[in-house]
């Protein structure tokens, strides 16, 4: 094959240039890359959508979400060959998964499914085959610029499937005759199986074209980033002037050849032989990065080429020597150093990439876009965990153990144990004396309410009433004598609280009398 | 038979009459005695009532049931888009015998009126019987007719079917005392009610006739009278002023209960005491009316409704929240 018949014109771009190339590379294959999608996907899918909409749980399709990056293999598999002019059908491709889908499928799953660069990097794994220890260290060598821009794509198409899913699901809707009386406000709170199926074949839908949309971008960055790295277009320009030379013989090829060796990347400086051209860029492709081949390393691999064109270079004929100076204020000099930690993040974050972004009027820096995805991110989390601490049955008003705790206050009442007298007896007898009916019953019915919450706790609120106390209690101790007891106190309590119509002494008394023989078993604690 | 009522009666007595109309109400109205009990604790009040429910539930069998129990004139009026103010309060007519012009008075001259579906009414019809029930007089051609008490208007609406009417508006919503939700009854209840109607026992028409009277409109006023005397204490209004300050301050609220809300909780809280067998109020007789007293005057926030919340749930969440009264 000769390199024109190659699908892409590699060259070093801006981030947003691979992006259009991306998308490029799926408006020219998307049949078949949706394809891909529909057999690898589509039965896995319609079970777990049938199974979430017949229990009308998240959990499934949240399942369905988590796995995308094993989803995403098959179609990275595709564009890579397809790149060559091959185009391997989805059973081959099913075919040869476990060659490369399973290279670095754990780590994507688990502690790299958050990762912003998710779909740019899947390459490293699944292209290079780079294993253990290495992949950070290639990782770190990829996300340098412009490669982080990788996290700002990852976000865009997640808003984009969002976007997508919520105006097919409201399109939907708006063509529903109006008999089915279909309400905003109803269809969030109760969903039929029918609608819950709906939205979730929506969201496939959608997924059928952002995802290998998604592939083919990050995709083309990634082509893009290896292109920076290591010269790409240049080991293949000059591989065609090398064929050119060739074909046209004569002293210029030597000088060429030449100067080819004095190129930052080595190259092949003879033309490799006919047919051979597509297994050398497949190699390129398909290959780590080395420090040897990349740009910025100048550690001569074929030593002597390389070092005439460095000398040639740095002769005075090629590069004449020339020394200026100038003057700088004091202040220009100062190094970045003083800054404080938040001038640091602040210059990380908002920090002109050298891709030509700072030029671009549409320019929006990279990592404010990944911090704002990581914060809503981390809102999504607390809102999650306040709803799930809303919804979940017993969890307000209970204690880190899941126990209920005894608010403050009860019926109007202090309920702390702390505030209650050590002797109850001799206080109750004080405020008798005093002729403080109401204080005396107050004591005795704190005393009540706090054993009987110590012996079995019940989820009371500071708004409970008396009556609530003794409805909660009549349900948990039904027939028990201490219900009888209390029900006597309560009546007597209220008479006295709200009709101003105090009991009598005695009758206090007798009521102490019984507590004094109900107290101790409930006082022994939890049953 | 007309039980003999006195003008005034002792606490006891009260208690006894109110538990024997809300007996005879629920002969015929199986499986609610919620909504007897709220209906009369509003009429003894003498506050109106909106009753929202789908057809078929008995508000109307309910309301033709008071008026035979109480021995009180009833009218109903079936609220329709083309109804005019004028079909509700009465009108003048030409008499051509005398030459003179006659007022014709309308339906809303009585003690006990059903204004059925009211929100299918337009506004102006609805701001005409609104104003009869807040002055509770009518005015027609510049003459003035003072109604006779009790007045009490018993409105009803479908929570279905909302397609052609007119909400009403929120400050015509306040000058109900209660709104109550009528529901369908449990399964038993069902059940009792379908064997009395297939062994006879209760005609499957609306039949009021099987009841007996238990009082007067005089009676009503006196029991109106008892409920007045009811022991508050003022702990309790502290109480009844905080929950309906917490509707206002509540972040999911967009408007909570004013101060006439606070009026209503009071004076319904004596009533539901009274018919309770008490001659003071607790802070359950509070709780007990506050749902009624309050769902209409709330107006939940849109970010509220998203969420799924109701005046109902909001409304538990501040019974729970808002401390006892303390004595």
């Amino acid at each position: 094959m000769d390199l024109n018949r190659l699908n892409a014109r590699l060259a070093p771009r801006s981030s947003w240039q691979a992006v259009d190339l991306g998308t490029r590379f799926y408006r020219r294959w998307w049949r078949q890359a949706s394809l891909v999608w529909l057999v690898f996907t589509a039965v896995p899918f319609a079970l777990l959508a049938g199974y979430a909409a017949a229990t009308r749980s998240v959990w499934p399709l949240l399942l369905f979400w988590w796995l995308k990056p094993l989803w995403e293999r098959p179609l990275l598999a595709f564009y890579s060959r397809a790149l060559f002019d091959d185009y391997p059908g989805p059973l081959a491709l099913l075919r040869a998964f476990p060659q490369y889908g399973l290279n670095g499928l754990a780590a994507q799953l688990t502690w790299r499914r958050f990762s912003p660069s998710r779909g740019f990097l899947t390459g490293v794994w699944q292209l290079e085959g780079t294993r253990g220890a290495q992949v950070s260290g290639r990782i770190a060598v990829m996300l340098r610029p412009p490669g982080q821009r990788a996290g700002t794509l990852t976000f865009t198409v997640l808003g984009l499937e969002h976007a997508m899913t919520v105006a097919l699901v409201v399109l939907a809707m708006t063509l529903v005759p109006w008999q089915f009386n279909l309400e905003w406000s109803v269809w969030f709170q109760e969903q039929s199986h029918l609608q819950w199926g709906f939205v979730n074949l929506a969201w496939y839908l959608v997924l059928m074209v952002t995802e290998p949309l998604y592939v083919a971008t990050s995709f083309a960055l990634y082509l893009n980033q290896r292109t920076w790295l290591e010269g790409w277009d240049l080991q293949l320009g000059l591989t065609r002037i090398g064929e050119r030379r060739r074909r046209a013989g004569g002293a210029a090829l030597l000088v060429l050849l030449a100067l080819c060796g004095a190129a930052p990347h080595p190259v092949e400086a003879q033309a490799p032989p006919p047919g051979q051209a597509e297994s050398r860029l497949k190699s390129l492709l398909h290959q780590p990065c080395r420090s040897d081949f990349s740009r910025d390393n100048g550690t001569a691999h074929q030593a002597d080429p390389k070092q005439q064109a460095i000398d040639l270079l740095a002769s005075d004929t090629f590069m004449p020597f020339e020394e200026r100076q100038d003057r700088r204020l004091r202040e220009s000099l100062r190094d970045d150093d003083g800054d404080s930690w938040w001038q640091d993040l602040l210059r990380r974050l908002l920090d002109q990439e050298p891709d030509g972004g700072g030029r671009d009027p549409l320019h929006v820096p990279d990592g404010l876009i990944t911090g704002l995805g990581y914060l809503l991110l981390a809102l999504l989390l607390v809102v999650i965990l306040m709803m799930v601490r809303r919804y979940l049955p017993g969890v307000g008003g209970r204690g880190p153990d899941g126990k209920p705790v005894m608010p403050v206050r009860v019926a109007g009442l202090d309920t702390r144990a702390e505030s209650l007298p050590a002797d109850l007896e001799q206080a109750l007898d004080q405020e008798l004396a005093r002729g403080d009916v109401r204080a005396a019953l107050a004591l005795l019915l704190r005393d009540g309410l706090v054993t009987l919450f110590h012996y079995r706790p019940l989820p009371l609120t500071a708004g409970a009433t008396e009556q609530d106390c003794l409805r909660a209690y009549q349900r948990e101790l039904d027939g028990a004598p201490v219900i009888a007891w209390l029900s006597a106190l309560i009546n007597a309590w209220t008479r006295t609280a709200w009709a101003h119509r105090p009991s009598d002494e005695q009758a206090v008394r007798e009521l102490m009398a019984r507590w004094r023989a109900l107290r101790p078993p409930l006082a022994g604690g939890p049953r | 038979m007309t039980t003999d009522v006195p003008g005034e009666m002792t606490p006891e007595q009260a208690t006894a009459l109110a538990g024997r109309i809300e007996a005879q109400l629920n002969q015929v109205l199986i499986g609610q005695p919620a909504i007897t009990r709220q209906v009369m604790i509003a009429l003894i009040t003498g506050g109106h009532v909106l009753i929202e429910g789908v057809p078929g539930l008995g508000k109307t069998l309910l309301a033709r049931s008071l008026a035979r129990v109480l021995e009180l004139d009833f009218q109903r009026i079936q609220f329709t888009p083309d109804l005019m103010p004028s079909d509700v309060t009465g009108h003048v007519l030409f008499d051509s015998q005398t030459g003179d012009f006659r007022v014709r008075k309308g339906p809303a001259f009585t003690n006990l009126l059903l204004a059925d579906e009211i929100n299918r009414a337009p506004a102006k019809t609805q701001a005409a019987l609104l104003e009869v029930m807040q002055e509770r007089r009518i005015t027609i051609e510049g003459e003035s007719f003072d109604l006779a008490p009790p007045f009490v208007v018993l409105a009803t609406q479908n929570p279905l079917d909302q397609e052609g009417t007119y909400p009403l508006p929120e400050a015509e919503l306040d000058r109900f005392l209660f709104k109550i939700l009528i529901d369908y009854p449990s399964h038993e209840d069902e059940a009792r009610m379908m064997e009395m109607v297939l062994d006879g026992r209760l005609p499957d028409s609306l039949d009021a006739a099987q009841l007996t009277p238990e009082a007067n409109a005089e009676g009503i006023l006196a029991l109106g009278r008892q409920a007045n005397a009811v022991i508050l204490d003022r702990a309790l209004v502290d109480y009844i002023l905080r929950l309906v300050r917490a509707t206002r301050d509540h972040p999911s609220l967009v408007q909570g209960g004013g101060p006439r809300a606070s009026i209503a909780l009071a004076r319904t809280a004596k009533t539901q005491a009274l018919l309770a067998g008490r001659d003071f109020v607790i802070p359950d007789d509070v709780k007990q009316v506050a749902a009624p007293v309050l769902r209409h005057r709330l107006r939940l926030g849109v970010d509220a409704d998203i969420e799924g919340q109701t005046v109902e749930s909001l409304l538990e969440q501040l019974l729970e929240q808002v401390e006892a009264p303390r004595q």
